[in-house]
């Protein structure tokens, strides 16, 4: 920060123990009582998929779930939100199988740069969960505190579309291009 | 789901104890063995060119690449391959980089404008328990920046801050809290200077300069740069039918990327340097930080993380950066510095607030006699690329008409601002804009439609500019067409009712800088690429080309699996050390796709030519009777006949190992003598075409973007998704620019809107709906024919929107952004100047067509048949600007015609005539000056 304003840092606030479920687990971490969840996630618990993008709510790349509902952690205290059930990006895939939120977003352009990408997937999958059935219009309204620099939204709300196909059943998710692991030694043409 | 989502093959019934699925095991299968894909796939004929007996259509002619397409992936919609990563929260940025041992760093800022450092004590803060080291200027005396001419950064502030916001010294703690308390113990005493704020005080003699250059100061102004520059006939310029004079302002725009500047330093046990930082261009980062640090190149190692958006800030060798290196030598520690958002601001480099005047003419036959631009461009506290920016704000507006004459005359001023750097559209947004709407204007004075005005001036393929840049492949007429139909332009200009507009705006690009920054005596390439297959038949790909999100990554594993017939997953790009990757200049002036994929594909060429050769022995049969298809090479009259890839692999890898190939590109010669003739250069140019619609609000001013139709020639679309992607980001990156981006500086120069929230990007609101149209024009020297997608197809929406405005409600603004109070000022000022009582009785802008506009479609029609001939013809005849004024294409034009001018310096009598950016002319070197200073 520039200029004379300083608020003292030091001595630094009492640390508290801080719980909650986060991405299906138990987690029980050291925090200060004034930390903002987003630190609490980012430097305690490690989740580093949660984005810090702008430190005071314009971006939305930190968004996370809290007890299902899309929440800004820059914004929230973690102490408010002790002992609620929190997901991140890094929880969002069944396993190792991707969900299909994330899935579209790769395969339709979605994702550019992808700094925004987990706060916008947070967001969309918040939507497709209440709403499997949503128009442009309300992908637009759920994903309005979200900004991205790289796609300009168009390809955005197509990833959002294709996986409300694969949320109502419509469509079933597209087999990858390729086989992931091809053998370099295939036969002759059958 | 039962199927899909697969992110290894294998089991998708077995669950983990929490109920999630697990990742199936991978096979490794034996060769010949079968595998997940024991047959080959058909050869895709949708994606082999015409010439090669596929289906894949060439309107644009031949390519030299055509007969190594395979069908593999280039065309084909590809998803990023870095893509899981960044969807499952894995892709490491800055901030994530997270060493065993970290300590944290900040930076101590300057709170004043301009000022002399008196002095620094930091004995508080060493004293601060916690505190590891502490750093100042004075351990950094080496001067750095982006162009080697340009040097005028230091690590931190060594005796004057330039800015608010400039480096003055710097801290690194056991955790945040301290390095922040820290921080604010350093006790700086300034001596404050009167600052410069306004560009135009720029232009005087000053007592203290921002930078003192010695001989080559230019009197004792804040003058970085002065460009002059004089093509083509004046003369004629009198005789113009019409004419059209605009005075713009500008406003600075921030890039605005998503991910902050986040850098972490760690000297290894070695003594090596680990740099990790978020970079479009490691490179110049890399020399940068050998010269400050005093080490040389080779004990320093750039690694380059993912880039969370760069668009041109994140490609200047940045002071943090060595300000981590600085602090992590001291403490023996690693050290991560994160930026918060505000000084994302204070580092800026974004483009530059410009004052730029356009006077344009055109003669009796709506021919373009001569544009003439002045422009006036705040630099800021540092030069960065700003030497470029000077002269891409007039040489680029040198295409795609063809012009009788071209006259520039370009400064770029110091003031005491966050500095003023490249970014998307580096120079070249400005002008266009306004030019653009130059057209629109001299269209409606002649009468004539503006589609056809510029669709009768246009430089055919394969021609020379004004400046002498070489044009090859050029898609600007189909790019006009398609977005005329596609619009249903011809149904919706100036027939619109009051509040509703349509508009049109063109622009030009780049594909890669000509010439290296670093000018180099040795000729080393612009882009070298490794390629290395060991017996697992997986295929490395070493690279420096930076991705930072716009897919180059993908597009390197797409032109060596397309040469190689491999899928996708079998080729594995290394991009981010520069201790494996070789040279690549970096992700700048839109070059990566044309000189990196060029590299890789003359590296897997070499690759392909070896197996080829091992499969001809096999085989016994000569080299040019097999193919290549997934995985398998055979005869071309029996597939099955032919070995696998991994055979033929094993073969040509006997006695040595694995098969390493390397591949370089440069570009050619080329480009005039005339000093600064090498600004603008480039191996090939990128066109764009777009048509936007907007509804005003008559009653607010408030402007919103419906639709947007955007044609751009990106030679070949290697990945159409990617395209696509582009074409739309740029349109929101634009529209931010003209609607509502702006860097607002205060009365007393202060800068009042460093955050997201007051600075204004459009949210998915304020987005229209895009359109994209891929123009391909084949261009003969691109990899598979493409050129750049990245920058160019930016420049249309800003004009495209200003015209349709002026469709809308029959007002030019010339003050960007247009906001909604600006728009309504001008509105309420028209209301007044022609006794309007209600905004909705405004007139609206109607067009009777004049006798011209008929022999405008006459001529266009002419020029299309002559574009579409020279687009195909293999070796075209020589096109040089001025053909169309009557010239002979195989002389040069100076040669032809006595008037006819070029010149780099204003003569004794022009100094007088010149504008305002050109008054800097009217000053004198030091060195040349009688008493010198």
């Amino acid at each position: 920060m520039v200029g004379d304003e300083h608020v003292s840092m030091i001595p630094a606030a009492h640390t508290k123990v801080w719980n909650s479920e986060v991405n299906g687990q138990p987690q029980e971490v050291l925090a200060p009582s004034n930390a903002v969840l987003l630190d609490v996630l980012r430097d305690k618990v490690g989740c580093l998929g949660v984005k810090r993008g702008c430190d005071m709510g314009t971006c939305g790349c930190c968004a996370v779930m809290v007890d299902g509902q899309p929440r800004l952690s820059c914004l929230t205290m973690a102490q408010d939100v002790q002992g609620s059930t929190i997901t991140t990006v890094e929880g969002l895939a069944d396993g190792a199988h991707l969900a299909p939120i994330q899935q579209c977003f790769a395969e339709h352009g979605g994702s550019q740069c992808g700094f925004c990408t987990p706060g916008f997937l947070i967001s969309s999958q918040a939507l497709l969960d209440k709403n499997p059935n949503p128009t442009d219009a309300e992908i637009s309204t759920a994903i309005e505190g979200n900004l991205c620099r790289c796609t300009g939204y168009q390809q955005i709300i197509q990833s959002i579309q294709a996986a409300a196909e694969i949320h109502r059943g419509d469509a079933s998710p597209a087999k990858p291009a390729s086989s992931a692991h091809s053998d370099p030694h295939p036969s002759g043409p059958n | 789901m039962t199927d899909g989502y697969v992110q290894q093959p294998g089991s998708n019934t077995d669950v983990r104890v929490d109920g999630k699925r697990v990742a199936g095991k991978i096979k490794f299968n034996p060769p010949g063995s079968g595998g997940s894909r024991p047959e080959m796939a058909d050869r895709d004929m949708d994606f082999i060119p015409e010439v090669e007996g596929g289906n894949e259509s060439q309107p644009a002619g031949q390519h030299l690449h055509d007969k190594y397409r395979t069908g593999t992936s280039v065309g084909k919609r590809t998803p990023l391959v870095d893509g899981n990563a960044k969807v499952t929260g894995q892709a490491w940025y800055g901030d994530d980089v997270r060493l065993p041992n970290e300590i944290i760093g900040r930076i101590v800022r300057s709170p004043h404008h301009y000022a002399k450092v008196k002095s620094i004590d930091t004995s508080k803060a060493e004293a601060l328990p916690g505190v590891l080291a502490v750093s100042t200027g004075a351990d950094a005396p080496q001067r750095f920046g982006v162009l080697p001419v340009t040097k005028d950064e230091h690590a931190m502030a060594v005796e004057k801050v330039r800015h608010v916001g400039d480096l003055v010294a710097c801290v690194a703690a056991i955790d945040e809290p301290t390095a922040r308390e820290a921080a604010a113990l350093i006790e700086v005493e300034y001596e404050v200077l009167d600052a410069v704020h306004d560009p135009k005080k720029g232009l005087l003699d000053v007592d203290d300069p921002i930078h003192w250059r010695g001989q080559y100061h230019i009197g004792s102004t804040n003058v970085q740069k002065r460009v002059f520059q004089e093509f083509g006939d004046r003369s004629k310029l009198e005789q113009a039918r019409a004419t059209h004079h605009g005075k713009w302002k500008f406003m600075g725009v921030n890039h605005g990327f998503t991910e902050p500047h986040a850098v972490v330093a760690h000297w290894d046990s070695n003594g090596r340097l680990q740099l990790y930082t978020p970079q479009q261009v490691p490179h110049y980062a890399h020399r940068a930080l050998a010269t400050v640090l005093d080490v040389p190149m080779h004990q320093v190692n750039v690694i380059r993380t993912f880039v969370g958006g760069g668009f041109g800030g994140k490609s200047d060798p940045f002071p943090h950066e060595m300000c981590a290196a600085i602090l992590a030598r001291k403490a023996g520690r690693p050290v991560r510095i994160t930026f918060d958002r505000e000084e994302v601001f204070w580092v800026n480099r974004g483009r530059h607030p410009s004052h730029i005047e356009v006077q344009m003419f055109a003669d009796e036959d709506a021919r373009i006699s001569g544009f003439e631009i002045d422009a006036l461009i705040d630099g800021g506290g540092f030069a960065s690329f700003g030497h470029v920016t000077s002269y891409y704000n007039g040489v680029l507006a040198t295409a795609p008409y063809e012009l009788g004459s071209f006259h520039y005359t370009g400064a770029r001023v110091w003031t005491n601002k966050p500095a003023s750097g490249a970014m998307r559209g580096h120079g070249a947004v400005n002008t266009r804009c306004a030019i653009e709407v130059g057209m629109d204007d001299l269209a409606e004075k002649l009468q004539v439609d503006p589609i056809d005005l510029r669709l009768a001036n246009l430089l055919p393929p394969h021609s020379k500019t004004i400046t002498g840049f070489r044009i090859t492949s050029n898609g600007m007429r189909q790019a006009l067409e398609r977005v005329r139909e596609g619009s249903q332009w011809d149904s919706k200009f100036r027939k619109l009712p009051l509040g509703k507009g349509i508009g049109i705006g063109c622009g030009f690009f780049i594909s890669g800088s000509g010439l290296p920054i670093h000018w180099d005596p040795n000729k080393f390439p612009h882009a070298t690429v490794h390629i290395q297959i060991d017996m697992d038949g997986g295929v490395t790909v070493h690279t420096g080309a930076a991705d930072i999100g716009q897919g180059s990554t993908t597009a390197i594993a797409q032109v060596v699996a397309e040469v190689l017939a491999l899928p996708l997953e079998m080729i594995h790009v290394r991009s981010h050390e520069s201790d494996t990757s070789p040279v690549d200049l970096g992700s700048y002036s839109s070059r990566v796709t044309f000189m990196n994929a060029n590299a890789a594909i003359s590296a897997a060429l070499e690759i392909r030519e070896q197996l080829v050769d091992a499969a001809s022995g096999i085989l016994d049969m000569p080299a040019e009777y097999l193919i290549l298809n997934d995985r398998r090479i055979y005869s071309k009259r029996d597939p099955a006949i032919g070995v696998s890839y991994l055979e033929a692999l094993h073969k040509s890898q006997e006695d040595k190992g694995a098969l390493i190939a390397s591949g370089a590109y440069r570009t050619p010669p080329m480009g005039g003598v005339h000093k600064g003739a090498a600004a603008g250069l480039a191996p090939a140019y990128s066109f764009s075409a777009y048509v936007a619609e907007v509804d005003v609000d008559v009653e607010t001013g408030l402007i919103k973007c419906t639709d947007v139709w955007a044609a751009h020639d990106c030679g070949k679309a290697l990945n159409p998704l990617a395209v696509e992607g582009q074409i739309i980001g740029s349109c929101h990156m634009g529209l931010g620019q003209v609607l509502s981006e702006q860097m607002v500086y205060g009365r007393t120069g202060h800068l009042q809107n460093p955050n997201l929230l007051d600075y204004k990007i459009p949210s998915v609101h304020e987005m229209p709906n895009v359109t994209p149209i891929i123009i391909e024009s084949c261009d003969p020297e691109g990899p598979f024919g493409a050129k750049e997608a990245g920058e160019g197809p930016l420049l249309p929406i800003l004009p495209a929107v200003v015209n349709a405005v002026y469709d809308a409600i029959g007002i030019r603004i010339n003050d960007l952004p247009l906001t909604p109070d600006k728009v309504w000022a001008a509105i309420a000022k028209k209301m007044k100047r022609e006794d309007i009582a209600e905004a909705q009785d405004l007139p609206t802008p109607r067009l009777d067509f004049s006798e011209l506009q008929q022999k405008i479609v006459q001529r266009s029609s002419q020029h299309g048949g002559r574009d579409s001939r020279r687009q195909r013809s293999e070796d075209t005849d020589p096109y040089i600007n001025g053909v169309l004024f009557g010239f002979d294409p195989t002389v040069p034009p100076e040669d032809q015609d006595g008037d006819w001018k070029i010149a780099v310096r204003p003569t004794s009598e022009q100094l007088e005539g010149l504008g305002l950016a050109g008054s800097a002319w009217t000053k004198i070197e030091q060195r040349k000056m009688e008493d010198g200073k």
